[in-house]
């Protein structure tokens, strides 16, 4: 209880600096909100209107104070750019965000561990090195360059699946199950494009992780206390190696939350990187704050789940985290 | 059958199947056609038609009084009936009398009267409201705030004759009456500032000859036929699907796969291989926007300190834009770049306008010799021979400015950059992303930048050159010149055609004298679509344009 306490007070305090800073900064870089008015086809006198409803005309100061006011009772502000609240435009793009994020750092997660322990098994023999060098040409591939390849292959010349969206455009839908299979039949492609960019990074965590574990005395006391080689991997190595991985893997997940910019620009998705991307090239300065304050929480969120897992698996963390 | 190692494989290939198994029949059918849009739009509500996506969407969804369409022979709007069928001036075209349609109801069954019609004028013009048409009802009775004053300007001759008064002097046309119209029944009811936050401006009531369907957000707009709409005729396009599609490649993959049936702004690197195939008609759109090198006429930094204009010490003087004008081969970057999509330009003012243009003035040619000469001629001298001119003991020396994402004006500056050298001037480029770019133009801290206008239609040439600063802060180049100012005034006061024609020409040739800024190229808009679509027309207005007679 303690811990979560103190945690929850340290990441209020960051979240509060952060969009404070944000905030600020948003408004004193080049450009503003009302460039997009500036266009032959609209009067100067909407601009200077836009201007002064956007609150634009008012010292950062007065405009701070009022965000503040709004935001401490839950109101973000309207998007410059939807017109809605930014909550509301938000909320659209994180269930999607989830499940995309969620599939993505599955495979990763799920197939660094299985690929790692596969290499591992074939310690030092080609397999191994075809994987390790395998994993690092992977890492190198921009996800823009994969995303593409795989469309071209499986969309363009084998037409196996859909290049872009989350569903058929303009399809009915008919009945849950044939809905499910069209979005999964159009993330196919994406899910794995976004885990391929991370997949090799679990797999050399898990593989580097495996071998250092392997080296060291406690293996080594096992091994000799006639403990099977399966015992000691699933009961010991693995849990052991689990610790470190899954303190980056909070961090990732939370990342991957923020959005994965490029693969949804690739495939057409309507993601958190799109969004946010898209606010800051507009100057939404309210959209772009509650971005970054949904992309801050989730990380703490992330962080704080995968710093109570650790504790479940090894309960000497508690103090450790809690100092 | 147990899980085992070995037939993975298998359950993968299963996977698969099932995927494409499922794979639903793609919802293309003979009366449905996807255009492809790069990003999605801010909303349904006619008011707020800021990107050329929302126009053209509410073109669709919402009648206008009239519509206008382009003559191709005379090069000028020609104006055909919509819900106005037809109309007459009185003898000093000081008022309008309308003649409007009886038959025409909005989506929930309401009919469309002329109610709608001046509530419509009202709202748009309501300061309130920030519509894309706040502060354009210029030849109309407004308020000091622009908004439009019902009781001077409209008179409810009978349910369907409507009368609108304009101010004595001014000079209104047509186009001041083509817009969106937008339902009373609908908006009344909401306070005027809340009417770009309501429901009402996402799901609307429409009256045009198709019918909302369906947003997915940020993936698709979906617009269907409206039988009932006197525009509607049976055969032809019966629903209509935006799909955007924010990545160019993915744009281009799916019109090749046939995922899309409309795109435009292709690349003309791509064209080439979409000639190739049968399934296509490639078209570009000419003469609608242009490139152009902009010179800060202002010394920055005294009009920073005090708003003083005063002339740039490079780029203030006229020989010295035109000595920069002739130093970039612009026929280069047509032939290698644009590969023929483009056209040289030597104003602002559109070879589409074939009255208007004044047709005996030839684009400045690459000519670094005259270039030279004119530069001597204005003081500029290489003295101490270190390869820079120099002028009462100041180097030609500055930045271009230009946006990171565009390939076009990286290639042109580069070229540009090499060219001048040999001028004797030193450039550096400096790449920025656009809203910073905008910003500098906007706050006159650029010495020099490249981008583009895309021209509006009718003409208007006011908006960016006109003197005044405070009144025409599209005047990025800050151009000052009272000679014209006059003329442009004139073409607000209530002359011929033919006399606005020849103003039009008089302005353009000071502008090609003066070069305030470097005209450089039309760029055409290349657009492909599919053969499948009948009576696609590719105008200066566009070509998602009047889709309702698409076959």
């Amino acid at each position: 209880m303690l811990l979560f306490i103190k945690r929850a007070a340290t990441s209020v305090l960051i979240l509060f600096l952060t969009v404070s800073f944000l905030f600020v900064l948003v408004r004193i870089a080049p450009g503003d909100p009302s460039q997009k008015y500036l266009s032959p086809n609209l009067s100067p006198q909407l601009i200077e209107k836009v201007k002064s409803s956007f609150q634009l005309d008012k010292p950062i100061s007065k405009q701070y104070i009022s965000f503040l006011e709004n935001a401490f009772s839950g109101d973000l502000g309207i998007s410059y750019k939807y017109h809605r609240p930014v909550s509301e435009v938000i909320s659209e793009v994180l269930p999607f965000t989830f499940f995309f994020s969620l599939s993505a750092f599955t495979i990763q997660f799920v197939g660094g561990l299985l690929l790692a322990f596969w290499a591992f098994h074939h310690h030092k023999k080609l397999l191994d090195k075809f994987l390790s060098s395998g994993s690092i040409f992977l890492y190198a591939v921009p996800s823009f360059v994969s995303g593409v390849f795989l469309i071209y292959l499986f969309s363009v010349q084998l037409k196996l699946f859909p290049s872009s969206g989350v569903k058929t455009v303009g399809s009915l839908e008919e009945n849950f199950f044939l809905l499910a299979f069209d979005y999964l039949h159009h993330l196919f492609l994406p899910v794995v494009v976004l885990a391929l960019t991370g997949l090799p990074v679990y797999f050399k965590y898990f593989r580097e992780s495996f071998e250092e574990n392997q080296q060291k005395l406690y293996t080594v006391y096992l091994r000799a206390n006639g403990v099977s080689e399966k015992r000691i991997y699933l009961r010991h190595i693995i849990p052991n190696s689990l610790n470190s991985i899954i303190a980056y893997a909070g961090v990732d997940l939370g990342i991957l939350f923020s959005g994965a910019l490029i693969t949804e620009v690739v495939f057409s998705l309507p993601g958190m990187g799109r969004l946010a991307v898209n606010a800051i090239l507009g100057r939404d300065y309210p959209l772009i704050v509650g971005c970054t304050l949904t992309a801050g929480l989730l990380v703490i969120l992330t962080n704080l789940i995968a710093d109570l897992i650790r504790m479940k698996i090894d309960k000497r963390l508690v103090k450790g985290l809690l100092n | 059958m147990s899980i085992t190692r070995k037939n993975i494989p298998l359950y993968f290939l299963l996977l698969i199947s099932i995927f494409v198994g499922c794979k639903k029949e793609s919802p293309l059918n003979s009366s449905q056609v996807v255009i492809a849009i790069p990003s999605d739009i801010e909303g349904l509500n006619p008011l707020f038609s800021f990107s050329i996506n929302e126009a053209n969407i509410n073109e669709l969804l919402f009648l206008s009084l009239v519509k206008h369409t382009w003559d191709e022979k005379a090069g000028d709007l020609k104006t055909e009936p919509m819900l106005a069928k037809s109309w007459e001036w009185n003898s000093d075209s000081s008022s309008i009398t309308l003649d409007l349609r009886n038959d025409v109801q909005w989506s929930d069954g309401v009919p469309l009267t002329i109610d709608d019609v001046i509530f419509s004028f009202d709202v748009y013009s309501d300061p309130a409201v920030e519509s894309y048409l706040y502060g354009s009802f210029i030849p109309f009775y407004t308020e000091k705030d622009n908004h439009i004053i019902a009781e001077k300007t409209f008179e409810k001759l009978s349910d369907t004759k409507l009368k609108i008064f304009f101010v004595s002097g001014s000079s209104p046309s047509l186009f001041n009456l083509d817009f969106p119209l937008v339902p009373k029944h609908v908006f009344d009811k909401i306070p005027r500032k809340e009417i770009t936050t309501a429901k009402e401006s996402f799901n609307p009531v429409t009256s045009g000859p198709f019918m909302f369907e369906k947003w997915e957000k940020n993936q698709a707009i979906i617009i269907k036929e409206n039988p009932k709409s006197f525009l509607h005729k049976d055969g032809n396009i019966g629903r209509i699907i935006f799909k955007v599609i924010p990545d160019y490649k993915a744009r281009l993959t799916q019109l090749k796969n046939g995922e899309v049936d409309l795109a435009e702004y292709l690349k003309p690197e791509d064209v080439d291989e979409l000639k190739k195939s049968d399934a296509f008609i490639v078209s570009s759109l000419k003469g609608r926007e242009y490139d152009y090198l902009g010179w800060n006429n202002l010394d920055k930094e005294k009009f920073k300190k005090n708003k003083d204009i005063t002339p740039n010490k490079l780029f203030g003087s006229a020989k010295v834009r035109q000595a920069l004008s002739l130093a970039l081969n612009r026929n280069e970057v047509i032939g290698s770049y644009l590969r023929g999509y483009g056209e040289l330009a030597s104003s602002p003012i559109s070879p589409i306008f074939k009255n208007s243009v004044n047709e005996s003035l030839i684009p400045y040619t690459f000519d670094l010799e005259k270039a030279k000469a004119l530069l001597a001629e204005e003081g500029w001298k290489d003295k101490d021979r270190n390869g820079i001119l120099e002028k009462n003991g100041e180097e030609f020396k500055f930045t271009l400015t230009i946006s990171s994402n565009n390939p076009r004006r990286i290639f042109a500056a580069t070229l540009f950059k090499n060219t001048i050298k040999q001028l004797g001037v030193e450039m550096n480029i400096e790449q920025v992303e656009l809203g910073m770019l905008i910003d500098k133009i906007n706050t006159k801290s650029a010495d020099a930048w490249m981008a583009s206008w895309i021209i509006p239609i009718p003409l208007d040439l006011k908006f960016s050159w006109y003197s005044n600063l405070a009144t025409t802060p599209m005047n990025f180049p800050s151009y000052q010149n009272k000679e014209l100012d006059a003329l442009l005034d004139q073409l607000e006061t209530k002359i011929s055609k033919q006399q606005k024609n020849e103003l039009y020409k008089k302005i353009e040739t000071i502008l090609f004298r003066d070069q305030p800024v470097t005209f450089l190229y039309w760029i055409d808009n290349i657009i492909a679509y599919n053969k499948k679509i009948e009576n696609v027309e590719v105008t200066p207005l566009g070509t998602v344009h009047h889709c309702w007679l698409w076959r």
